[in-house]
Parts: C-alpha cells; sequence; structure tokens
C-alpha cells in the first residue's frame, strides 16, 4: 500500500480541479481506500496523472541513425552516469535508450508514444522500447507509403487493404496506425513528393494522397482500433499549407483522426517572405469538429535535430540549410530524412512557427483535443516542455517573449492578441489526460479507482518551469521512481500492443507480394511476440 | 613563485588531467592542488599519487616529467602560463580561451583543439588534428595561435573558423581540410591532399604542394597582406619570405568541389 | 538480376559501373568499367562533386587518377539522367589512404546527386555482426565505435579510443575480445600488446588471438547454435534461429556470468557519483 494524503488532485478524467484528496495505492493500481504501507505526505503539493507523450520520435532506425550523425551533440549532452541501479547514458537532442527512460521520468511522463515505426525494422524499434527504463510504451506502424497498401488501393481492393493492414500491425506489433505525408515518401523513390492530396503519386497511374487519407481513416474505425489514424499530413511546412490540411480534413470527415504536430501544417502566405500563421482556421476547424484530436508540434528556439519519414521535406531542408543530412529509403514501405536546425528568435519564420504552436495550444478551446507535443526532437527536445507550459499559463512571459521577435512579425501571427492562460487543469489534461484518452489508453492519465497508479506530485513554485523540471515524486505503476530529484527504482515499463482481427487468408495472400519486392524472407518480417518485453494486448473494438 | 609538478609514477594506463591547467590551480593551496582528482583508467587518483607538488596559488606552472600518457594538459585554461618538460599526451590546450602553454618536447593529436583564444607553443612534434573540431563538430578552432617547431600530422586545422597555425616541419595528408577561416603557414610543406573541401581562409607554405585537382591557379604575386603577417610572425620567431625581389607567391583558390573561396599561397623564389 | 515493375527487363533496365584499381571478376558483369590509380579514389570523387557542378577542374590532375576526362563528364551525364543511382562501396575507400575522408567523398557526392535526381549511397560493411554491433551501441552510448566508459558514462574518439590504436600505444593492461581475431588481422605492435597483458578470449574456434591469450573460453557459434539478432547492413535486423545444440555456452552466457562473478565484489565507481547527471569532460 502506498499512500500520497493532503496533495492538491487534479484529475481531468474525473472531473476533479485542485481538491485536497488522498490517494491509495495497491499492486500498482489506484484503490478507493486503504491503510498500512508508506505514505507520501504531500501538503501544499500538487498532484497530477503522470505525463502522456502521444507524439515522440524515441526509439528505432531513425533516431539511431540521427544517433550517429551527431556526436557533436552527445559530447555537450547531460551525462548520466553508472551507478549499481542505474545505466550510462547521454541525453541532448538524440537520448540513448537508458537516458530517455530517465528524462522522460524526471519530468514525470510515464507512458511513451513512439509515433513512427516501419514494419521492417519494427524488431529494432523494440530493442530499443525494451532498453527504455521506467516508462510504458506502444508505437504506431507507418503505413501511408507501404507499397502493397498503396497497390492494393489503387486496385480499388478496400477490403483486402483493410485486413492487410490488421495483418501489419500485428506482424509489427504495434498499436495504431501512423500515415506520414500519403504518398509523397513513395514518390520520394523517385525524387519527387506529393503535396496536394488530388496530385498523382509517382508510380501509380490513378491514386492520390486524398484517396490514402480517407481509405486509412475508414479502416481505423472499421478495426475499431484504440486509437484513431494519426497523420502527418501533405505539404508540412510549406507556406500557404492552411489549405492543404483543411482538405485533409476534410477528406476525414465522417471519421475519427489524430493531427500530428498540426503547427507544422498552419501556415499562409504564398512564400518564405509573405508566410503567416493561419492557425485561427484550423483552431475553428477544430473547435467544430469535436471528434478531431491533435498535438500541438510546438517548437522551441534553440538547437535540436529534425527527424521524420517525411523524405522529400527533409531533403528540402538540407538545401536550405547546408546542415548535415541523413536519408534512409526503407524498401516498399516509407522513408526517413534527418537535418540538424537550429530555430532563431530573429528568423522569421522560425519566430511564425513559434506563435502558431502556442497559438493552436491556446485557440483551440477544449483541452482535450489539442496536446502538449514539440513532435520531438522535431521542434525541440522533450525535456524542454515546462517551457511551453510556462509560456501557455503566463500571458506577460509571452508578451516578453514576443518582444524578442522580428518587428515585421506583426500582422502574421496572432498570438499578441491571445489573453488566455493555461490553468493547472488544463495543463493536467493537455500532458496526460488528453493524450490518453486520444490513445485510447484506459487505465492511463487517470487517477480513479482501478487505473495504472502513475503519479507526478510537484511543489507549488512560482516559477512554473522549475516547477515543472523538478517533480519531489514520481511514481509509476506504484512505486516511487524519483524522490528528491534521485531515480530511486527503475522498474521496466511495458509495451501496449494491439491484436485486430483479420481474415484468416490474409497472410497466404501477403506472402507472395511480399516475396516478389521484399529482399528478407517472409517468415523473418514479422516480431516474435517473445521479444516484446511485458507485452500487454489491448482490445480493438471496446465501446467508447 | 609558481607551481612545479614533477611526475613521480608512469601511469600504466592514460591519466587524464584535465585539472592541469594554469587558470585551474592559480587559486589553490598546496593540499588543495594534492588533493585534485586525475583519472587513472577508470580510478580516480589524487594529483599527489602521481607528482611531486611544490608551491601553490601561482598560474605561472611547470611540469616535468614523460607526460606523453597524460592527456587533458592545459583543457579549457583561461589565463596563466603552463610549461612542460617533456612530452605530452593528446587534447594539450583543448577548448582554451586564454593564456599560454608551451611544451619543451613533442605533443600528440588535437593540440589546441577547438580552442577559443590562447597560444601553444610546442617546441618538438605534434601530432594530427591541430586546432581541429571533434568528430561531427561543425568547427574548430575559433581563435588563438598555435605553433609547433617539429612536424605534425593528418588534419591540421581541421574545420578551423580562425586563428594561426605555424608548423615547422613536414605536415601529413589534409591539412586545413574543410577550413572555414584562419590561416595556416607551412615552413616545411605538406604530403598530399592539402586545403581539401577549404570553405576559407588561407593557407600559406614556403615548400611546393601536392593539390588537389580541383584548386585552380589565379596568379603569381606579392600580396600587401603578407609583408604585415610576416612582422607579427617575425616576434613569434618565424620568418616569411615576402620580399618582390626574393621571390613571389603563386595564389591558388578553391575547392572548387564544395564550392569554397579558400586560397593556398605557395611561396616561388626567385632564381638567382 | 531480379526484374521489378519498374525496372521489368531486369539488368538490361540498369547500367552498372565499376570502378577499381584492378580489372577483377565484377569488371566483366558491369557495363563500365573504370581504373582508377591507387591511392587516387578521393581525388577521383572530389573531381566527381565539382564536375556535377559544372566546376573547373585541372585536367592534367584528372588524368593522374587513371580514368580520363571524358569517361568522367559521360558518368556524370549518366548519373544526372538516371531514376534511381546507388553507389556501393567498401574496405577499398575505406581502409586505403585517406579512410574514413574517402568514405566521405562517396557519401557526400551521393547527397548532392540528389538536386539532379534520386541517388543513394551504401557502404559493405564487414564479416559478421558488425552493423548490429554498431546499431546496438549507437542505441545505448550514442557512439558507433570508439568509446570509453573510463569516467563512467561514454565517451567517443576514433585513434584515441578506438581498438587498434589502444593497442598500438599499449594503453590497456586488460583485454576481452569476443568473436573477433585481433591476433590475426592487426599490426604487430598490436599484437605483441596483447600476448603481454592478461587476454581473455571468447569464441567458437580457437583462434590466432587464443592462442596468445591468457583465457580462452570456447562458446556456441551465434546463428548456428545460439540464438539472437543479427543486422544487415542496411541496419535491418535479423532473427537468427539455431539449427544445432552445441555443448558449449553462449556468449551471452558467459558474460553474464562473469558478470554477477564481478558485481559480488565491491562497486568500483567512487561515493560521490550518487550524482546522477554531470557536465561532460
Amino acid at each position: 500500500m502506498l499512500r500520497i494524503t493532503g496533495g492538491k488532485v487534479y484529475d481531468p478524467a474525473n472531473g476533479i480541479n485542485g481538491k485536497i484528496r488522498d490517494l491509495f495505492i495497491q499492486d500498482g493500481r489506484f484503490v478507493p481506500a486503504g491503510a498500512g504501507g508508506r505514505t507520501i505526505d504531500a501538503t501544499g503539493m500538487i498532484i497530477f496523472p503522470g505525463g502522456v507523450d502521444v507524439h515522440t520520435h524515441v526509439a528505432g532506425g531513425a533516431i539511431n541513425f540521427a544517433r550517429a550523425m551527431m556526436p557533436e551533440d552527445h559530447r555537450r549532452a547531460q551525462a548520466f552516469i553508472r551507478s549499481k541501479s542505474r545505466r550510462s547514458g547521454l541525453g541532448g537532442m538524440a537520448p540513448t535508450t537508458f537516458a530517455t527512460g530517465y528524462l522522460y521520468a524526471g519530468l514525470g511522463f510515464t507512458t511513451v508514444n513512439e509515433a513512427a515505426v516501419p514494419v521492417l525494422s519494427a524488431r529494432h524499434t523494440h530493442e530499443e522500447l525494451s532498453d527504455i527504463p521506467i516508462v510504458d510504451k506502444c508505437s504506431l506502424v507507418l503505413m501511408a507509403n507501404n507499397e502493397i497498401m498503396l497497390d492494393l488501393l489503387e486496385a480499388g481492393e478496400y477490403e483486402r487493404a483493410k485486413n492487410v493492414m490488421a495483418w501489419y500491425l500485428w506482424a509489427a506489433k504495434s498499436y495504431g496506425v501512423k500515415a506520414v505525408n500519403p504518398g509523397g515518401v513513395a514518390a520520394w523513390k523517385w525524387g519527387k513528393d506529393a503535396k496536394q492530396l488530388s496530385d498523382s503519386i509517382e508510380g501509380y497511374s490513378k491514386l492520390t494522397p486524398g484517396n490514402i487519407v480517407t481509405a486509412l481513416a475508414r479502416m481505423c474505425d472499421e478495426l475499431k482500433l484504440p486509437h484513431p489514424l494519426h497523420l502527418h499530413c501533405n505539404n508540412l511546412g510549406a507556406p500557404g499549407n492552411i489549405s492543404t490540411t483543411l482538405d485533409t480534413l476534410q477528406h476525414l470527415e465522417g471519421h475519427r483522426a489524430h493531427i500530428a504536430h498540426s503547427q507544422y501544417h498552419a501556415y499562409g502566405g504564398d512564400d518564405w517572405d509573405t508566410m503567416q500563421s493561419s492557425t485561427t482556421e484550423l483552431a475553428d476547424y477544430f473547435n467544430t469538429h469535436r471528434n478531431l484530436t491533435t498535438d500541438a508540434g510546438a517548437i522551441l528556439f534553440g538547437d535540436t535535430v529534425t527527424i521524420t519519414a517525411d523524405g522529400p521535406w527533409q531533403h528540402l531542408l538540407y538545401k536550405l540549410t547546408g546542415r548535415k543530412w541523413g536519408n534512409l529509403d526503407i524498401e516498399n514501405e516509407t522513408g526517413c530524412g534527418i537535418v540538424p536546425y537550429t530555430y532563431r528568435p530573429s528568423n522569421l519564420v522560425n519566430a511564425v512557427q513559434w506563435a502558431a504552436g502556442l497559438e493552436l495550444l491556446l485557440l483551440i478551446e477544449d483541452p482535450w483535443q489539442v496536446f502538449l507535443s514539440t513532435d520531438h526532437p522535431n521542434g525541440g527536445c522533450f525535456w524542454r516542455y515546462p517551457e511551453i507550459i510556462e509560456l501557455l499559463m503566463c500571458a506577460d512571459h509571452r508578451k516578453e517573449c514576443l518582444k524578442q521577435l522580428p518587428d515585421n512579425i506583426k500582422g502574421r501571427v496572432k498570438l499578441p492578441e491571445i489573453d488566455r492562460e493555461y490553468t493547472l487543469y488544463d495543463v493536467a489534461t493537455a500532458m496526460s489526460a488528453g493524450p490518453a484518452r486520444a490513445l485510447g489508453l484506459k487505465t492511463k492519465g487517470n487517477l480513479g479507482a482501478g487505473c495504472d497508479a502513475d503519479v507526478v506530485i510537484y511543489e507549488e513554485d512560482d516559477s512554473v518551469i522549475r516547477m515543472f523540471s523538478h517533480p519531489r515524486y514520481v511514481i509509476k505503476a506504484g512505486e516511487v521512481v524519483i524522490e528528491d530529484g534521485d531515480i530511486r527504482e527503475t522498474p521496466e515499463g511495458r509495451e501496449f500492443l494491439i491484436k485486430p482481427g483479420y481474415d484468416p487468408s490474409t497472410e497466404e495472400f501477403i506472402q507472395p507480394l511480399f516475396e516478389d519486392c521484399y529482399t528478407m524472407s517472409f517468415d523473418n518480417y514479422p516480431v516474435e511476440l517473445e521479444r516484446i518485453k511485458r507485452p500487454d494486448i489491448q482490445q480493438c473494438g471496446a465501446a467508447e | 613563485m609558481s607551481i612545479t609538478l614533477t611526475l613521480k609514477e608512469e601511469p600504466s594506463v592514460p591519466l587524464e588531467a584535465e585539472v592541469l591547467s594554469a587558470s585551474r590551480l592559480a587559486d589553490l593551496s598546496y593540499d588543495e592542488i594534492c588533493g585534485l582528482k586525475l583519472y587513472h583508467g577508470k580510478r580516480q587518483v589524487r594529483i599527489d599519487d602521481f607528482f611531486d607538488v611544490d608551491g601553490e596559488r601561482s598560474d605561472q606552472v611547470e611540469i616535468h616529467g614523460d607526460l606523453h600518457r597524460v592527456r587533458l594538459l592545459g583543457r579549457d585554461m583561461d589565463h596563466g602560463h603552463l610549461t612542460i618538460h617533456g612530452s605530452v599526451g593528446m587534447h594539450l590546450g583543448a577548448h582554451m580561451t586564454g593564456g599560454r602553454i608551451d611544451v619543451h618536447g613533442n605533443a600528440s593529436d588535437w593540440i589546441g583543439a577547438e580552442m577559443k583564444n590562447g597560444f601553444i607553443h610546442v617546441h618538438g612534434n605534434g601530432g594530427g588534428q591541430i586546432g581541429g573540431g571533434y568528430r561531427g563538430s561543425l568547427r574548430g578552432m575559433k581563435n588563438g595561435t598555435i605553433i609547433v617547431d617539429g612536424t605534425a600530422g593528418l588534419e591540421v586545422g581541421l574545420r578551423m573558423r580562425r586563428g594561426t597555425i605555424v608548423v615547422g616541419g613536414v605536415v601529413k595528408d589534409f591539412c586545413g581540410l574543410q577550413m572555414k577561416g584562419g590561416t595556416i603557414v607551412l615552413l616545411s610543406g605538406a604530403e598530399i591532399r592539402t586545403g581539401a573541401w577549404m570553405n576559407r581562409g588561407t593557407i600559406i607554405s614556403l615548400k611546393p604542394l601536392q593539390l588537389m585537382p580541383t584548386f585552380q591557379l589565379s596568379c603569381y604575386y606579392n600580396p600587401t597582406f603578407l609583408n604585415v603577417y610576416a612582422r607579427y610572425l617575425k616576434e613569434l620567431g618565424i620568418i616569411l619570405p615576402w620580399r618582390a625581389e626574393n621571390g613571389s607567391w603563386a595564389r591558388y583558390y578553391g575547392d572548387c568541389s564544395v564550392p569554397g573561396k579558400g586560397e593556398i599561397l605557395v611561396w616561388h623564389p626567385h632564381v638567382a | 538480376m531480379q526484374k521489378s515493375k519498374f525496372l521489368p527487363r531486369g539488368r538490361k533496365d540498369r547500367t552498372m559501373v565499376l570502378v577499381d584499381i584492378r580489372e577483377t571478376k565484377s569488371a566483366k558483369a558491369a557495363d563500365i568499367f573504370l581504373q582508377v590509380k591507387p591511392g587516387k579514389d578521393f581525388e577521383l570523387l572530389t573531381i566527381l562533386r565539382a564536375m556535377i557542378k559544372d566546376q573547373p577542374v585541372n585536367q592534367a590532375m584528372v588524368a593522374e587518377t587513371g580514368v580520363s576526362l571524358q569517361a568522367l563528364q559521360d558518368l556524370v551525364n549518366r548519373m544526372k539522367s538516371c531514376k534511381f543511382g546507388c553507389m556501393f562501396f567498401g574496405m577499398g575507400l575505406s581502409m586505403t589512404r585517406g579512410k574514413h575522408m574517402n568514405s566521405a567523398a562517396l557519401l557526400t557526392l551521393a547527397a548532392e546527386m540528389n538536386a539532379y535526381t534520386k541517388f543513394v549511397a551504401m557502404p559493405m560493411r564487414g564479416h559478421g555482426n558488425v552493423t548490429g554491433a554498431d546499431v546496438v551501441m549507437r542505441s545505448q552510448t550514442g557512439y558507433p565505435f570508439g568509446i570509453t566508459f573510463n569516467r563512467g558514462y561514454p565517451r567517443y574518439n576514433p585513434g584515441e579510443f578506438s581498438t587498434v590504436d589502444v593497442l598500438v600505444r599499449g594503453d590497456t593492461d586488460a583485454a576481452f575480445i569476443i568473436g573477433a581475431d585481433p591476433g590475426a588481422t592487426m599490426p604487430q605492435p598490436a599484437i605483441n600488446h596483447l600476448a603481454c597483458i592478461p587476454t581473455i578470449v571468447l569464441d567458437p574456434h580457437v583462434t590466432h588471438t587464443s592462442k596468445l591469450a591468457r583465457v580462452h573460453i570456447t562458446t556456441a557459434p551465434a546463428g548456428i547454435a545460439a540464438p539472437g539478432t543479427a543486422y544487415r547492413m542496411d541496419e535491418i535486423p535479423m532473427p537468427l534461429k539455431p539449427a544445432l545444440k552445441s555443448p558449449y555456452p553462449t556468449d551471452e552466457e558467459v558474460v553474464r556470468r562473469i558478470r554477477e562473478a564481478i558485481e559480488k565484489k565491491p562497486f568500483w565507481m567512487p561515493d560521490d557519483s550518487e550524482q546522477m547527471t554531470l557536465a561532460q569532460v
């Protein structure tokens, strides 16, 4: 039994907004009451459910490639020292596996969603996820440029494609479906892109990105996946791309969807010189379509590294910046591009991006629809989330920061006019309860009886950054893992998987298609369940 | 008054001694100096486990002994004078921001790596990557002066941004690799691939060089800046020919593969 | 050669260019063979970088590479007009004079070619599970090789901490060799040093290194009698499914048992590293 007494509880899933409540934990879950065991006196402290990062890139071939590209960042990163209970590691922009767990736990985050996994290298992603201590994980598998899927969609074989996708989800041992620049990354195999939903896709005659978007969203709904289609829209980062994003949303009408890092998809203007924020239009759409969720993908000024499956976009970034560039093509499935990048307040485009991320978090009214993220590490490193929380909670601080931006930012962004400040309740929703619900993880982000006992306890502090950067206690599955800034325990986390139903003939159907174009034996393709540490298979089709 | 350290015990594996810098020791008492930590392999040891210590509270530091296995001497130094009588290991004066280091012996790789300012004079031979950027770093030294009287190794001035490097003996391949600025003076020339992938900066060689195929000859001339530069180098004991009656400089630009705007000047003495 | 959806005639739809210092068997299979003079790869690749950008090159020095300007211009034209170009390279670049810069030159050329068409490059790794070791090192330490843990966290510097250099300089006082045979491949000073220090070898075979080691432990061969994962050179992991049983323990088992024995000894890190993190050296 672990008791937490006298703290001010923020539990949006149960409507608890700062009430002084006691919490009781037994066998890793919350229970209604109990006695004995350890008591943490949380008087004067603030209690949140453990953080849930709904969109991050922390494990897999892409991140590992980024690690190779940046020894200079590793050298200046925070070093984790080997101890009897702790592995060594390095923080920075592409933290090593052990360090990733320590860093997230140190911030009070207890569940992490690895947002982009190619099926072909999923085995490796799971190796890295297994190494990450403390936090629970889930992962999303890349589908929108999978050529077997695209071939089936082009041939009008929707039902087959749906079964194949279900097969892929289980083969990759993943939790949900990720779509990145649908059609565009397939086109990148030809050195091309597909920016608009009605564009043709190189190598295909009829199929459009719009077809892919609608089909995948429909499949996720029909398979009753706990998390809807998670979509990185076409035309990321381009001035004027708000129209592509709104077009995408039209294509999603009638379906659930989660729009990834929407900041990068909310720009007006025609070119870099006239680029501006069009977040109002996007926020209006979210405010009138309550079945959609998004994560902000906010940027923070400073150094970081961009890592996405959006191969063509990353090549463009390389050409624009002359920075280092890494490119991986995954046969038949997807791509990956990596470019280290520095966001500067003096750069007008970066200034617009900085404002846009915050605007989306502030203009989308329902905190259950918009979540805290930087698309780590693309917009900024996850261990800087407290800086975003401060910007959301303190309008004065925002105004001070706006003064650092170039004068010609005026008229391009809405942020100066926004006075809204996030309350602690809003923050708890945006960083925990909301993402947990969107992911369909019913036992997460929730301090109610029966839910997983993941708790973060902060000391009240006038400095928002200090408060959120240094939780007093972090509890994971009822174990105190962080206390007074020290790592006390490093339990293994679980990995959430789903096993959607599919027609038993599907595997037989895929095999010859696979053998025709892959360079691997079909037997070696699916990830063996034994490789997943502490797998937790979630149901598809549970009632909403 | 100065501080003197004498090596009394040969390290069996490399000794990491970044605490041995003039600025680090400048305000410390004798006991504090003796108790500073060095890394001998994976074990932390005290300075007085390996050195006899004499003196305290001085930014004039002398070290005696064969220190070829001692690394990181003078690292991060920002003022004072560190003199070593003996050879030293890697990373001499790396990340320095000020002060002066003299080595009466040979040094190893990474002399003055990523230094921001300061002065290093190795009176013997040096290793590779002098004034360079560590692997992956976009830039090497940002400023400062490094003089090596003897020979040097590969990648001298790797990605240097500014500052001066002078080498008395022959240097190996890739001198000035991906240089971004600054000046390298080669008194005895180099092996191959000098100036490879240069962006900007100046390499001055008193001996003929084997250049990359992506360098083009501009002209033969006697640039005015060189006689000013020669005067500065004379104060450091380095003689640069510049008088037009004695010869002229062949100027090459490149590396066109980047394309870069670096320059390489090669001395052509007039035949008597 | 494989026919594919976009290259229906298979080999006929592909052009293979082979660059080597001598005419090997592969030259017969190539459409174009360019014989480069030994030690001129870096120059050749740098010339190509200039030529694709229409930058000037020194014609006399081009000739010194052994490949004519005309042949290079033809190559550049073909590279720019192809639909998908791929360069493979191996130890002929990475182990000859220039070393990592030869590899860098080829990779940079591939990156710059993307301004014109789709182009990629891939290093052909050595035998065994080199790629696997690289991948695991990187995910756990951030660095692929040449790593020291002496300060309790990973630090990287090829030439300082890479094995051959450590052994040649005699910077180590013990060696633990797993699945490698430095006694057969490394320079003599390295081999001599391995012979003087306590060296422990884990290998299915008694190797050259085993013969100069203090301890040799025979282990089950990976992939044949021991399970695990091997990585292809494109970093795709393949499961190893052992077909046979071995009377010998796996490498993993031996390492675990050694570690358990070490854990019974007093922990060697000094107490003030209760501190979780610090700024690096």
